[in-house]
């Protein structure tokens, strides 16, 4: 009988408690003009789509931030992947979704303004349609050849005295982008030869299938290291840390700068007061060490802008680029 | 040859998770051996998913368990109730069921169960000496091999399997076409994609086979009445008498030998060289009219030769990425989910999943050796659990096993029309596997020879002066020719006496 009492008289003890921590929570926030939406956010576990395979950097990426997040909001961020047609098919989904911040995205720059000089016109995906919640980091490319290729610069490739052959991770990407305005500026004549991702193009430009190839610097490195491919050029408009002794193209003399670029975004309409606590969230998260040493360790550039600012320079890379592409009469795709 | 990494494999197998799922591998693949119906491709389709939370290694490790655990199972059925479970052990009933009825059944499965754990054994061994082998040209397999490989793929997949000539190929023609589903890899063209972005990547391969394997057959199992299962005689004298043994020994040699060499081919594995095995040591008796009755080689070649061959069928996976039965084709399909494409960098990038695997099937060899007698009985009481049971759930669990790997509704539709077409299939004798395989190989084929002759600048005399490409293509000449040099001469042998008869 006591037993009993006591434990009913706990739990109205707690209850009381719990409700006059509801009643601050809600009066700190009176004054604010907020949605019901943005007041209640986080409503529960919150899902970024990624729409490259469990495995990639993509997803390696969606991961590092998502962990972070999580911290920081208190609620469980969850990756879900979402693969196909270079990321449309999670693009698409996201756009289905309410707009609430309970589901994000990563945005892969590759798709914003590369995939569509590929890609028939409504097929292309615009990050404009999205709200940018922050800019994440970029990647870089990397021309690697075989170490005993004797090629070392792209004067020696000029100079082959043959059509070159270039291997691309596919069509509508970084890789293909770079090599194609590389050659083209530097007249060298060359064949694309596309791969079905970074892996094996790897393979083939070690085991001298193509002269050269475009991959992305995290996953030529090791090899790069150990001496069984030799770096030509880089594509970032800087030299990457990671790589000081190789020159950029454009030290080399032609303006190619193709770098790959990760957003996180949101469904169009988001209240601007939840995009803003995602944003504090994704930056607490990018502050942390484990996440620096993430990006270190994967030799990705921090590149954590606004949103705003993202949307400027990509829309401005798919000019930039269009513009180029059409100036040499490059075809991407075959579907334009 | 570096024995370190094998050292190593053997690190990775003792690992308590590893034996864990090692043995929960072979103890489902024996279940779905005793039970007619389901096969290990079918089971290990619609477990695919549920690999996807664990360790590629060890995900790898219980679905080749299931594998050649199947060819184990397979034969107590085949014995003791002239039921095979598995297609390859049909040929075990003959003298199997014979020998069961001279009340000699234990001798047979105890035979069967050596046979088995040598035949696996012999190709374990050979395997990890020719895995590396081949993996020592990895670099030198540029495009043009792939093509000429797929290409040679392709031909034996739709000629040599054990079914109907002419259906095989339709199915693998199906399968080629279904191949070129999606958007063109090379200028981004959408082929037959209805402007539906799930399929701009193509068909994905694997709610195919969970369809056509798992779906497919689930509902096929069904139409098919279910009898009363009878009581097994009790199984005593399950170990052979020296006799018997000494009787038996060479068939299991020669067994294990055929088995290990049809397993590589593709087209290939477990059916079509427990077949060939039999029929060999038939021919090579001296009495040949005891089979049939209950001799003792009768069981213990084809036994031999379908776990040889089981084995085997890992060595073009695991070294060449392509895929040589279904089984392997799903196994394929796994190791992409896993995020692992298998080539020929495998056995070096990634030498604890190559080891690890190959070193399993030593421990689930033994453990099947272990357990397959003592649990004889326990496993044909599974045949009671009827299919109206069992049928909705495995249903269930593909279903939302499929949605579970890319998180697609569309998968899930993919998987219903696939598994209607399996059953249709099915029910009028064609075998999916040509189809699944030719689909792998076909998009294989199709991008490999389009990048050749890009390498080449469109010249294909290129095929022919490399010196792998060029071997891989006469021996595709010699498959397509030689049934038709073998015809020509038998019809001039025979042109005095009477037409030629259809060259076996």
């Amino acid at each position: 009988m006591t037993q009993t009492n006591r434990v009913r008289r706990g739990t109205a003890a707690g209850l009381g408690v719990a409700a006059a921590l509801a009643l601050t929570a809600c009066g700190g926030n009176l004054g604010g003009d907020d949605t019901a939406d943005a007041e209640s956010f986080p409503d529960g576990p919150i899902t970024i789509l990624v729409g490259q395979d469990p495995g990639g950097s993509t997803d390696l990426i969606g991961r590092a931030v998502a962990e972070g997040m999580s911290d920081e909001l208190g609620v469980a961020v969850t990756v879900e992947n979402r693969p196909g047609a270079n990321g449309a098919l999670a693009a698409q989904q996201l756009a289905g979704e309410a707009a609430d911040g309970q589901t994000l995205m990563i945005f892969n720059g590759s798709l914003g303004y590369i995939t569509p000089l590929a890609v028939p016109e409504d097929e292309a995906v615009d990050v404009n349609d999205y709200e940018v919640v922050t800019g994440i980091s970029l990647d870089d490319y990397v021309l690697v050849t075989a170490a005993g290729s004797g090629f070392s610069t792209v004067e020696d490739l000029a100079a082959a005295g043959r059509p070159v052959t270039f291997g691309t991770t596919g069509v509508g990407t970084g890789s293909q982008l770079s090599q194609e305005l590389l050659f083209n500026q530097a007249g060298i004549e060359a064949t694309a030869v596309p791969f079905d991702g970074g892996s094996p193009t790897l393979t083939a430009v070690l085991g001298g299938q193509v002269d050269v190839g475009s991959i992305q610097l995290g996953e030529a490195i090791e090899r790069i290291e150990g001496g069984e491919l030799t770096p030509i050029v880089t594509f970032a408009e800087e030299r990457p840390s990671f790589l000081p002794d190789t020159p950029t193209a454009i030290e080399a003399g032609y303006d190619v700068p193709v770098q790959q670029s990760r957003a996180l975004v949101a469904p169009e309409g988001t209240p601007d007061e939840i995009i803003e606590q995602l944003r504090d969230a994704a930056r607490a998260a990018f502050e942390t060490d484990s996440y620096q040493e993430f990006n270190e360790n994967n030799l990705l550039t921090p590149n954590e802008i606004d949103g705003e600012e993202l949307q400027q320079r990509w829309t401005e890379n798919l000019e930039q680029y269009r513009s180029v592409v059409e100036e040499y009469g490059i075809d991407l795709g075959g579907a334009q | 040859m570096d024995l370190a990494p094998v050292l190593d494999g053997f690190t990775v197998v003792l690992e308590p998770t590893n034996l864990l799922y090692c043995l929960i591998g072979v103890v489902i693949g024996m279940l779905v051996g005793v039970l007619p119906g389901l096969g290990p491709a079918a089971t290990i389709a619609i477990l695919l998913p549920l690999t996807i939370g664990i360790d590629t290694v060890t995900a790898i490790i219980m679905l080749a368990g299931i594998f050649y655990g199947a060819q184990y199972g397979g034969t107590i059925t085949s014995v003791l109730l002239r039921l095979p479970g598995e297609a390859s052990t049909v040929v075990t009933v003959f003298d199997g069921y014979a020998l069961a009825r001279q009340g000699k059944a234990g001798t047979a499965l105890g035979i069967a169960a050596i046979g088995s754990f040598v035949g696996g054994t012999i190709s374990i061994v050979a395997l990890s000496f020719v895995a590396p082998l081949v993996a020592g040209f990895a670099l030198d397999f540029g495009p043009p091999e792939y093509t000429a490989l797929a290409l040679l793929g392709i031909l034996l997949v739709s000629t040599i399997s054990s079914g109907d000539r002419i259906k095989a190929l339709v199915a693998a023609a199906a399968g080629l076409l279904l191949a070129t589903v999606g958007r063109d890899s090379f200028t981004g063209a959408e082929r037959f994609t209805f402007d539906n972005l799930n399929l701009a990547d193509g068909l994905d391969f694997v709610p195919i086979a969970m369809g056509l394997f798992g779906l497919g057959e689930i509902l096929h199992a069904l139409e098919e009445r279910h009898h009363a299962v009878r009581a097994p005689a009790t199984v005593s004298n399950v170990w052979p008498s020296r006799k018997d043994l000494r009787q038996s020994s060479g068939a299991i040699g020669r067994g294990s030998v055929l088995g290990f060499f049809l397993g590589i081919l593709p087209g290939g594995g477990a059916t079509l060289s427990s077949l060939a095995a039999y029929s060999m040591e038939k021919r090579r008796s001296k009495t040949p009219e005891r089979f049939g009755k209950g001799a003792v080689e009768g069981v213990a070649a084809p036994e031999s030769a379908n776990n040889a061959a089981a084995t085997s069928s890992f060595i073009p996976l695991l070294t060449l990425g392509i895929p040589a039965n279904a089984t392997m084709a799903v196994i394929f399909g796994a190791l992409l989910i896993q995020g692992v494409t298998p080539g020929p960098r495998l056995v070096e990038d990634d030498p604890e999943l190559f080891w690890g695997v190959v070193n399993s099937m030593y421990i689930g060899n033994i453990l099947l050796l272990i357990m397959s007698i003592p649990l004889v009985g326990l496993f044909v009481r599974i045949l009671r659990v009827r299919a109206t049971v069992l049928a909705p759930i495995t249903v269930m669990i593909t279903l939302i096993g499929v949605y579970t790997v890319r998180n697609s509704v569309f998968d899930i539709g993919l998987v219903i029309v696939f598994g209607a077409l399996g059953y249709l299939m099915k029910k009028l004798g064609f075998d999916p596997g040509p189809l699944v395989l030719a689909f792998v190989l076909g998009s294989l084929l199709e991008s490999n020879l389009r990048r050749s002759l890009l390498i080449f600048e469109g010249d294909p005399t290129g095929f022919l002066t490399r010196p792998i490409s060029g071997t891989l293509l006469a021996v595709f000449l010699l498959v397509v020719l030689g049934p038709l040099l073998s015809r020509l001469l038998a019809r001039r042998r025979a042109t005095s006496d009477r037409p030629a008869k259809e060259p076996v």
